[in-house]
Order: C-alpha cells, then sequence, then structure tokens
C-alpha cells in the first residue's frame, strides 16, 4: 500500500515550472529521500503533498484520501523554514501543538515531556523558543511535528544546522518510527546523509525526476567504471594498459579508471597473470558522485 | 503585559472618572499676580472701573489682577507704543483700550497682549468681563437705574428636572447627571471601539506574527486556513467580551462609588453584546485579510489607515450623535456595517426613540455582511498567509478571491 502517490504533477510559479510532470509512489513504512540541487523542485512537491499550494495538473493522493480533517492530523509536516512561537517556552510550545493535533488536554503536557526527553531538551522545558540555540529549536521543532505520532512524517531539510551528535540522534528517532511502521520523506541536499537513511531515492532537479528508486537499485544501474587496486611490483605497465584510461596513485593504492565498455573482471584476469593482486575493489559510485554527474548531464542537455 | 495591562485599565478609568469630578469642583491654584494697563478714553469710567477690580481682588486673594489706569495724553499714538512696550518686556501682562464710544455700544474693548500662554486666558477673559461689567453699570447710571435693580430683573427663574420613576416615584435631576447622560453613551461607545479595534489589533500582530515566523506552514499542516482564520476570531472575541465586561464593571463601579445615579438595562447590555460579537467578527475578518497580505506591521498599519480614519468618524462627532441620536448624520453611520455597532449603543443608550426597524435594519445589515467579508477575507487569507516578499496588488489579490 502507498502512503504518497503523485501522479504526473505539474507546478508552475510564473514563467517557472518547479515541479515538472512529477510521479512518485511512496510505500507505507519506508524512508524516503528526496534529493536534488537548491531550487530543484523538493520544497514545492513537498508543499503540495501537504496540500499548501495546489498543483496545476496531476493527481496527488495521500494516506489513500482519507477525510481531509482526519489525515491532517495522520501527517507531521516540518517546514523548510523553522518557526515557532518565540515568546513560549518549549514546554508550552509543545503542548500547544499537540492539542492542536488532536491530543487531549490532559496527555499534552505528559506528551511533551516524553519528546523532550526524546530529544534531549527536558532540562530547556521552561525556557523560551527564542533563547534555544539554533540545533535545539531544531529538535524541539521535530518534536513539534512528531509529537502525536503521525503516520507520515514530511521533513523539509530536517538535518540542516545539526551538530553530528544531534544528527545521530534524530536519524536515531526516524528510524525507530520507521520501526513502528511509519512512513517518512525527508528532503535534503547532502547526500551523505540519505544514503546511510533512505530506502528509496528520488533524484530531482529543475522539477524533474532525474532517478527514482531503491539505493541499491539506483547503484547497480549505474556501471562503475572505477576501480581501486593495491598491487605488488611493478606497476608502469598499466599506464599503457589498453583496458585503461587513467591511473591514480591513492597513498598506497591505485586508482584506476576503465575505458568505457571494460569490464573489470578482464583486468582483474589480466593482473593476476602479471603481478601479486593485494586488494582489488570494484568502486561504488557515491550517492554524490552520481548526483553530480547526473545534474551535470541533465543541465547540459 | 497583556493581564496587566487589562487589569490595570480599569483603574485608570476609574481614576479619570473620579479625577474628573474632582477637578471640576476645582477652581484653580493661585497665581502670581496679573499688570492690566488700562487706558479709558471715555474719560468717565474711571470710577467704576476700580470699583469692579477692587471687588474682584477682594474675592480673589490668590488671582490677583492688579489695575493700572493710564491717564490721557495728548499724543495718543507714542503712548500707545510705550505700553506695547512695556508689554514686550513683560512689565505689564495686558494694554486694554476702551473707545471713546464704548458706552453708546459702537466701540469695542481693545486688549494688547504679547506671547499669551494657553493658560492664561483664563485671566484675559476675566479683564473683559471686569470691563464688561464697568461699562454696563455706568450705563445703568446714565439711564437712572440701579445696577443691583438690573441684575434682580435679570434674575433667571431657578428650573428643577424631575424625573418620575415607573412606580410613580419622584427625583429631582442634578446638573451631574445631564453630564453623566452624555457620558453614558459615550463610554458605551468608547468600550465598543476599544473591543473592536484594541483587540483586532492582536489579530493582526499574530497573523504576522505566525507568518513571519513561519508558524503559519506547521499551523496549516494541522488546521484549514478558514479554521485558523475562525479561531482566531473567535478566541480573540472572547477575550475582548472578557476584558470589555472587566472595564464596564470597574467603570460602572467607580461611577456608582462617586455618587452618579446610572441605569443600565439587561436590554441595553444584550444590544451591546450582540452588536459586538458581529461587528467584531467583521471587522476581525478585515483584519485577518489585511494581515495575511502584510510581512510587517509597518506595511499592515499603511493599509489599515483607511479603516481606521473610518472608526474616528464616530469617535470626533459622539457629542453631536449625543444630542441629535435621531439625526441624518447619525442614521446614515447607522448603516454602515463596520461603524454599526458603535454609533448603534450610543444612540440607543442616548435615545430610548431608536425605531425598531432601524435596529432591525442595521442588525440585518451587519449578519449579512459577515459572511459576504468572511468568505472574501478568507480566500485572501488562505493564500496570503503563504506568500511572502512583496505585497500583491489589488489586480492579483481578485485573482485570489476568484481562485478555486
Amino acid at each position: 500500500m502507498d502512503a504518497i502517490v503523485l501522479d504526473n504533477v505539474t507546478k508552475s510559479f510564473g514563467p517557472v515550472r518547479a515541479v515538472d510532470s512529477l510521479s512518485v509512489r511512496v510505500p507505507t513504512g519506508c524512508i524516503y529521500g528526496f534529493l536534488g540541487p537548491n531550487g530543484a523542485g523538493k520544497t514545492t512537491a513537498i508543499r503540495m503533498i501537504m496540500n499548501i499550494i495546489q498543483p496545476d495538473s496531476g493527481r496527488i493522493v495521500v494516506l489513500q484520501n482519507g477525510p481531509l480533517e482526519e489525515n491532517r492530523q495522520r501527517i507531521g509536516y516540518m517546514p523548510e523554514e523553522r518557526g515557532l512561537y518565540r515568546k513560549m517556552t518549549a514546554g508550552k510550545v509543545l503542548s500547544y501543538f499537540g492539542s492542536i493535533k488532536g491530543i487531549s488536554p490532559r496527555e499534552c503536557d505528559r506528551h511533551a515531556r516524553q519528546w523532550l526527553e526524546r530529544v534531549e531538551l527536558i532540562d530547556h522545558i521552561d525556557k523560551k523558543v527564542e533563547e534555544l540555540s539554533r540545533g535545539m529549536h531544531q529538535k524541539l521543532q521535530f518534536a513539534v511535528t512528531a509529537i502525536n505520532e503521525p503516520d507520515l512524517l514530511i521533513l523539509d531539510e530536517p538535518f540542516s544546522g545539526l551538530d553530528p551528535v544531534n544528527l545521530d540522534l534524530l536519524k536515531d528517532i526516524i528510524q525507530d518510527m520507521r520501526a513502528r511502521g511509519k512512513t517518512i520523506i525527508f528532503s535534503t541536499h547532502v547526500m551523505h546523509e540519505a544514503e546511510r537513511l533512505c530506502d528509496y531515492i528520488l533524484l530531482i532537479n529543475k522539477g524533474r525526476s532525474v532517478l527514482d528508486g531503491t539505493l541499491e537499485d539506483i547503484r547497480s544501474r549505474k556501471k562503475s567504471h572505477a576501480v581501486v587496486a593495491r598491487l605488488a611490483g611493478d606497476t608502469e605497465f598499466l599506464k599503457s594498459h589498453p583496458l585503461v584510461e587513467a591511473v591514480a596513485m591513492q597513498e598506497k593504492n591505485l586508482e584506476i579508471t576503465l575505458i568505457p565498455r571494460a569490464s573489470p573482471q578482464e583486468l582483474l584476469k589480466d593482473l593476476v597473470g602479471r603481478v601479486e593482486v593485494q586488494r582489488f575493489e570494484v568502486k561504488q559510485p557515491s550517492l554524490h558522485e552520481l548526483f553530480i554527474q547526473l545534474v551535470k548531464e541533465q543541465n547540459a542537455q | 503585559m497583556f493581564i496587566l495591562s487589562v487589569l490595570l485599565v480599569p483603574f485608570l478609568i476609574g481614576g479619570i472618572i473620579f479625577f474628573s469630578h474632582k477637578l471640576s469642583q476645582d477652581k484653580g491654584g493661585p497665581r502670581p499676580a496679573r499688570r492690566v494697563a488700562v487706558a479709558d478714553r471715555t474719560r468717565s469710567l474711571s470710577g467704576k472701573i476700580v470699583t469692579v477690580f477692587e471687588e474682584y481682588n477682594a474675592s480673589n486673594p490668590e488671582q490677583q489682577i492688579i489695575l493700572e489706569e493710564i491717564l490721557p495724553a495728548p499724543d495718543r499714538e507714542a503712548q500707545a507704543e510705550e505700553q506695547k512696550k512695556r508689554l514686550k518686556d513683560k512689565s505689564i501682562h495686558a494694554y486694554v483700550v476702551l473707545d471713546q464710544d464704548v458706552l453708546d455700544g459702537s466701540g469695542k474693548i481693545r486688549m494688547y497682549l504679547f506671547d499669551t500662554k494657553a493658560s492664561e486666558l483664563e485671566y484675559v477673559s476675566q479683564v473683559e468681563h471686569l470691563l464688561n461689567r464697568a461699562v454696563v453699570n455706568q450705563r445703568c447710571e446714565n439711564a437712572n437705574l440701579k445696577p443691583e435693580l438690573l441684575a434682580q430683573l435679570r434674575q433667571w427663574v431657578p428650573s428643577e428636572r424631575v424625573q418620575i420613576g415607573e412606580s410613580g416615584q419622584e427625583r429631582v435631576e442634578k446638573e451631574s447627571e445631564r453630564v453623566i447622560g452624555m457620558m453614558v453613551p459615550f463610554f458605551f461607545m468608547f468600550l465598543m471601539f476599544q473591543g473592536v479595534f484594541g483587540m483586532g489589533h492582536h489579530m493582526i500582530t499574530s497573523v504576522i506574527e505566525e507568518k513571519n515566523s513561519r508558524v503559519i506552514e506547521v499551523l496549516l499542516s494541522a488546521l484549514s486556513p478558514f479554521e485558523l482564520m475562525a479561531g482566531k476570531i473567535l478566541g480573540l472575541a472572547a477575550i475582548g467580551l472578557t476584558v470589555m465586561s472587566l472595564w464596564g464593571v470597574a467603570a460602572y463601579g467607580t461611577a456608582v462609588w462617586q455618587g452618579f445615579d446610572i441605569e443600565i438595562t439587561i436590554e441595553m447590555l444584550t444590544y451591546f453584546i450582540v452588536y459586538y460579537c458581529l461587528g467584531f467578527i467583521l471587522f476581525c475578518s478585515i483584519l485577518a485579510g489585511i494581515g495575511s497580505i502584510c510581512n510587517t506591521l509597518k506595511e499592515a498599519q499603511s493599509l489599515m489607515f483607511p479603516v481606521t480614519m473610518m472608526f474616528i468618524l464616530p469617535l470626533v462627532s459622539w457629542v453631536n450623535m449625543v444630542q441629535n441620536p435621531d439625526g441624518i448624520y447619525a442614521r446614515v453611520l447607522s448603516f454602515i456595517p463596520p461603524l454599526t455597532p458603535m454609533v448603534m449603543v450610543l444612540r440607543l443608550s442616548a435615545s430610548s426613540t431608536v425605531a425598531l426597524w432601524e435596529i432591525c435594519l442595521s442588525l440585518l445589515l451587519l449578519v449579512m455582511s459577515v459572511p459576504a467579508v468572511m468568505f472574501l477575507a478568507a480566500r485572501i487569507f488562505r493564500i496570503g498567509i503563504l506568500m511572502y516578499g512583496k505585497r500583491p496588488g489589488p489586480r492579483e489579490i481578485i485573482r485570489w478571491i476568484r481562485a478555486r
């Protein structure tokens, strides 16, 4: 069952096509990353899912199109621009949003305390929002988003501005929520965050879907042309090897780029006959490299 | 802060009522003596002038006016110049010339003053008054009439206004009650103004704050824009009612404590509450619309200006409306929906002759304009609150209203 379906969705702002015929299916119970450079249309897509803005054309189904009022309570949304009442205390802000999101008034304070403990802000419960640091503010905003345990969490750039410790804290909470069957969508332009967390990835550039699928899928779709090897003996011959395009020395390792359509297996077979192979690894293209490569390709068109 | 200001206002109202009551009985404190030079060109008033000034000074020991008679000189121009010079170096405070023919009524009393402050106007009119009395006394003498007799002849017959109560009891109306009769309608109108306009201000600040801090997106993920707007209006209306009843009770309490007899009927209170609720929803919807398209309070204020001017209208013309509650002016204002509540409570508390059809029509107009304005405001609100940057022009706003 899909938590979210976008079907051929388009949205323009004046002459700019912010989202261009985008189709995505987000299965229930996964972590889906919306990746893309700044201005790619991630936030617009998310805002349309949130029904904050309406698409020009196309179809959006969120949580099987349940009743709007009910759906609102089942979705937690963390906007890109963070905002909370600056003069309220952290505890009050959480209780207030809890009550708006349908938690009974009596339960609100308890939920607020629980969440403050979870994001390690319980010591700051009586501090005003404006007194919190940026990272704390961010965690509080996350707690606001998740206070009523929504089935679907939509997070716009949730990790920007967090230090590594808090980053891990937030990731743990997100993974924990997935384990309990929640669906989480987040957008980011920092690839390695997505790489460590996502089950699925949607890569958007200029409003269009560039890549969509599981992380494994995406990686295998792109054939690797690089190999990392450690060889004992003279390796000069590699430079003129018919399969090799370039060789670079990286500490004790050699980074070998193959010519297009060459297979790393052929090279290995050949190497084994000539030198002692201590290490041989087909290099997985990182998401970061893929991302840059694809965006460049598309922009060049 | 909010609670503090809410609690302080009743004390302020009480204080104002208390002090204005005390002040009206106050004659004013001592002030330094004033020196007045008088040139009498009739050459026959001197005795009378001296007498009236002596009488005045005898009964006002703390506010003396010293008379200095200027004897006639052959060169009048030179004399006048000299006195004007004295006026400028402040050795006298006023130089007065009585024309030759003041006694037969065609001349004037000319007062020359220099650098007069508003606070000194009182003694200036006192001098005019005294000189007039001297002239009248002389006229009497010329006509062989005793001034005392004239005063006796001209004496007003004391009148008494007796209010007859429901069960036949009679009560003599005091002078202060007439003032109160004017003030009660004003107070009702002012309370309405504060309740609608003052509370409305909170609407605009909260919308702009939420818009600026982007809380709005979080709120909108949990609520629909209409729910948000309606919730704000209802919440503020409830606060407004609470605050106004606090203030009203405080004002009523102080008035009773100060011995004013004020009668406020249940009917009046009901009208007040009904008009308040409708007026507030109407006004707040307008403000929600305005607030949603602005990014800063400053922008909102410039948009608010015409609205504010409209509300000033009944505030500056209240005396006229209290005296003529059924006049054409008051009637017209009654049917301009945002002003209806203020004008109607003023008229209803000032007069018992406001026609029932007027009440019904004004309510009907309000009731009809509320959903219309709310609809428009909600349309603007739902798009406006998510728009940042440049304020939209009228054409764009019309497009928002038309949008599905």
